[in-house]
């Protein structure tokens, strides 16, 4: 009996992978990924370097192929139900021993299919020009050093160690009231104390990332540990400068010194060595300094040191928040990384599929097309969207945690699981995390979907009356 | 079980979005149709016919009532493994060939590659596309999209064929064919039921009949009892002397009876078949469906074969190598025994008219009267035909049905 099933839903499957190419669908798909890929591969040029054209090329092509895959998967997977019923083909089917779910199974497992084949193809495609693209380029021995190093790899990041600000906030606030700046009234308050703390906080813990000429920052790091199979192991300190005032071309002079701090302060002798860099960089763009990962200590701590040196520089120097930072080690090869990359895609096709079906359960054509890109669009942006909800829902409390809330929550959030931003900095993204996207994004929330077509599939009439 | 179909108070109305102008389109309706019978569903446009069927089909859902197949809900794969369903429109995929589609229909089925194969080209032949299954049937005239219907709707070898306007789009040819083949299949022990608003397809082939207008069951009943005008009867006769029809008149008029003498006139059906026979005798070419009369042999194993039933498959697709293969059994009988004289003489004509061997070489051998007939014992088609058709003469229905019932369910 369930071989029975599974021949029933093959049948449909390949039906719907014929009605796709047959119905030429999927042609202006597969021409314009033929087309555009190599082409992307032969334009761009990034910032004229080696690494900036791939990061380009990586970073373009993938989201092409993406966009193009999930646009043909929500057309493929919508017309395929939709012009069953409308042109009653669908009479003829779930009159025969199918089941009305495996008829929607076996269409989403075609779309499924031809998106799987044109991803495959892709992704084989954008793999060899990537590799090519170094060698078109000529690319000498320390460059294709620096690309694998940098590029043509799988780095985990690290962030720092967050500092606690909470004793500088206490003592400030001591100050304040010895100065008599906070009144009484102030303290009695509640709202205004809250805000004055907040602020008091966000200042301390701002003094904590920026440097005024001749200030040092030091950051730390906690359980640094690089496996690597390379006799000299490296790993990076990535870092972006900012400063209060704006001056785009403005550059700052550094001295880095990266290594174990704790031997300096008690004076005793060193013995992992500790690295020191001269720098000269630009604000506003991230830059990476390479070190040994020989100065890392035995216990796996690493500290990195900043000094905005006086005499060169004239402005203060600010580390942004979120990726002011960091520390980054290879943790896997680029190989690997990159098919784990193609996984994104492949869930978030899997996705659009089961929304197309569901989709076209009850909709007609051109309504389930609008709505699956509107999904897709809000699902691109599905960050901002849900931050801009959580604002709002603020004031509106019940009502938003019971209607708008459980809608967001249900969105894909295709860009924080987008495979190009991953790629570009040659950063791990490691099975953990791909594990998360598969449950999120399908066990969840495809598979609601999925269910919920079938329901409504399963209910509705499938023929009009006509009399 | 005691009906193939019952419906208990079926009724479906519909009504607007916002629950105004209530329509019946099928009012409480009774059907009880039973197995190996032959049941006609007349109606003008729009009395609920279709509606029924797709109630019945579980393509709609009742108001009110029960519509059972098989003593269950049609939509259970068991039983609709056993129906085989052409809607009123041949609905199929235009981007599939004639062959893809009756292959993608068998799949649902579940049917086994060979056992699939040999069904596909034995239907291919029956129904005489065999020359363009290579064909996309978005490319097909609407009467070989209607033969590629009824081949998916036979691919199962269904106990249960419900054919909603089967000669809808056909011409006289086709239309002659399928009420041959609905005989046929009614011989080899399936169950039927038909709808139609032509009146000449129903009383030909029904052996029993509802009207419907409105929904509602006007009339049911055997053809026969409804149409017999129970006051008059009626002489043929081969060519009579004057002498001797003044003899009749004679006898009548002592019997002080109404009477008139007249000269029948041919059906328009036959005298088509026989221009368009005269046609094809000169050669000349046509792009439409070449038809054949061989029916699929798998269609029902008849009760030749019920001893081997160990060998279900093997016989089910025995068909495809009875139609090359030269036939055993060659007689010179009508096609169809029961019917009268005059249509056996059609049914050879048709014969004649839609094998695929070349036209021009048939010679007007043991023809009635001036009727160009291709001689019946050198088509291996029409052998195949007579073949089936004897032994189905030779075997009782009730024998037919029990292999039917055991073969129908795979």
């Amino acid at each position: 009996m369930e071989i029975f099933r599974m021949k029933s839903i093959w049948a449909i499957a390949s039906n719907t992978v014929k009605q796709s190419l047959r119905m030429k669908i999927a042609v202006v798909f597969i021409i314009l990924l033929v087309v555009l890929l190599p082409v992307l591969g032969l334009v761009t040029s990034g910032d004229g370097t080696i690494k900036g054209r791939l990061q380009t090329f990586i970073s373009y092509s993938l989201s092409l192929t993406s966009l193009l895959i999930c646009l043909l998967t929500i057309v493929v997977s919508i017309y395929s139900v939709t012009s069953d019923l409308d042109t009653c083909q669908i009479h003829t089917v779930v009159t025969k021993p199918v089941r009305r779910f495996q008829v929607l199974l076996g269409k989403l497992l075609g779309v499924v299919l031809l998106g799987c084949f044109l991803l495959l193809f892709a992704a084989v495609l954008i793999f060899f020009v990537t590799i090519y693209i170094p060698k078109s380029m000529g690319a000498d021995e320390s460059g294709l050093i620096r690309l694998k190093n940098e590029f043509f790899t799988a780095r985990a990041g690290l962030a720092p160690t967050p500092v606690d600000v909470s004793d500088q906030v206490a003592q400030e606030m001591r100050n304040l009231q010895q100065k008599g700046q906070i009144s009484p009234e102030m303290l009695s308050d509640k709202q205004t104390l809250q805000r004055i703390i907040n602020e008091i906080t966000l200042a301390k813990e701002q003094a904590t990332r920026s440097a005024a000429p001749g200030q040092e920052l030091i950051w730390q790091f906690k359980n640094v540990k690089i496996k690597s199979a390379d006799s000299n192991p490296t790993f990076f300190v990535r870092f972006k400068y900012d400063v209060p005032v704006t001056r785009p071309d403005m550059e700052i002079y550094s001295r880095w010194a990266v290594g174990d701090d704790r031997q300096i302060k008690y004076g005793t002798p060193v013995k992992t060595r500790i690295a020191q860099f001269d720098r000269k960089d630009k604000i506003r763009s991230f830059y990476e300094i390479e070190v040994p990962a020989e100065v890392i200590a035995d216990d796996g701590y690493l500290a990195v040191g900043f000094l905005n040196i006086a005499n060169l520089n004239s402005s203060s120097v600010i580390f942004p928040r979120e990726d002011g930072i960091e520390v980054l080690y290879k943790a896997d090869d680029f190989v690997p990384n990159y098919i784990r990359s193609v996984f994104l895609i492949f869930f978030r096709m899997v996705f659009l599929a089961c929304l197309g079906i569901f989709a076209s359960t009850f909709l007609s054509m051109p309504v389930a097309v609008l709505l699956c890109l509107l999904v897709y669009v809000a699902g691109s942006a599905s960050g901002f969207i849900m931050e801009s909800f959580e604002t709002l829902g603020e004031n509106v409390g019940l009502l938003y945690s019971y209607t708008i809330k459980p809608i967001v929550s249900l969105l894909p959030q295709f860009d924080k699981y987008n495979p190009s931003q991953y790629l570009i900095d040659g950063r791990l993204l490691s099975w953990p995390f791909l594990a998360k996207a598969v449950l999120l994004i399908v066990c969840i929330k495809a598979v609601i979907l999925l269910l919920i077509g079938i329901l409504i599939f399963n209910r509705r009439e499938l023929a009009k009356i006509t009399v | 079980m005691e009906y193939v179909i019952e419906t208990l108070s079926l009724t479906k109305t519909f009504s607007d979005w916002w629950g105004r102008n209530k329509v019946y389109a099928v009012d409480d309706l009774n059907l009880r149709i039973h197995s190996n019978e032959v049941f006609g569903l007349l109606g003008p446009n729009g009395s609920g016919k279709t509606t029924t069927i797709k109630l019945l089909l579980g393509l709609l859902r009742p108001t009110k009532g029960r519509a059972l197949v098989f003593g269950g809900d049609s939509t259970d794969p068991k039983i609709n493994a056993r129906i085989g369903f052409l809607p009123e429109e041949s609905y199929l995929y235009r981007y599939l060939t004639a062959r893809e589609t009756l292959n993608f229909y068998g799949r649902l089925f579940g049917l086994p590659s060979r056992v699939r194969k040999d069904r596909i080209e034995a239907l291919l032949d029956m129904v005489g596309l065999r020359a363009v299954a290579n064909r996309q049937v978005g490319t097909f005239s609407k009467g070989m999209a209607r033969r590629i219907g009824l081949a998916q709707a036979l691919i199962n070898d269904p106990d249960l064929l419900i054919l909603d306007e089967p000669t809808n789009g056909l011409d006289p040819i086709g239309t002659r064919q399928i009420k041959d083949l609905i005989i046929t299949l009614a011989k080899r022990g399936k169950t039927i039921l038909l709808s139609s608003h032509l009146l000449a397809d129903v009383e030909d082939v029904c052996d029993r009949i509802a009207i419907l207008y409105g929904g509602k069951v006007q009339v049911e009943g055997k053809v026969k009892d409804l149409l017999e005008q129970t006051g008059k009867k009626q002489i043929t006769a081969a060519k009579l002397s004057d002498s001797a029809l003044r003899k009749i008149e004679t006898v009548l008029e002592a019997e002080h009876a109404d009477y008139v003498v007249d000269t029948p006139l041919d059906k328009l059906e036959t005298f088509f078949i026989r221009t368009v026979a005269d046609a094809q005798q000169q050669s000349l070419l046509t792009s439409g469906a070449v038809s054949t009369t061989a029916i699929g042999d798998f269609l029902s194993a008849g009760t030749e074969k019920k001893s081997e039933q160990a060998v279900v498959l093997e016989n089910l697709v025995s068909g495809s190598e009875a139609v090359t293969a030269p036939a055993k059994t060659l007689t010179s009988k009508p096609v169809l025994a029961e019917t009268s004289s005059n249509h056996n003489v059609d049914k050879k004509l048709l014969v004649s008219l839609t094998s695929e061997d070349e036209p021009g070489l048939n010679k007007p051998q043991d023809a009635p009267k001036t009727t160009p007939v291709k001689p019946v014992d050198q088509n291996p088609d029409e052998s195949v035909l007579d073949q089936l058709t004897d032994r189905d003469n030779n075997n009782s229905k009730g024998d037919d049905k029990k292999s039917s019932d055991k073969d129908g369910d795979f």
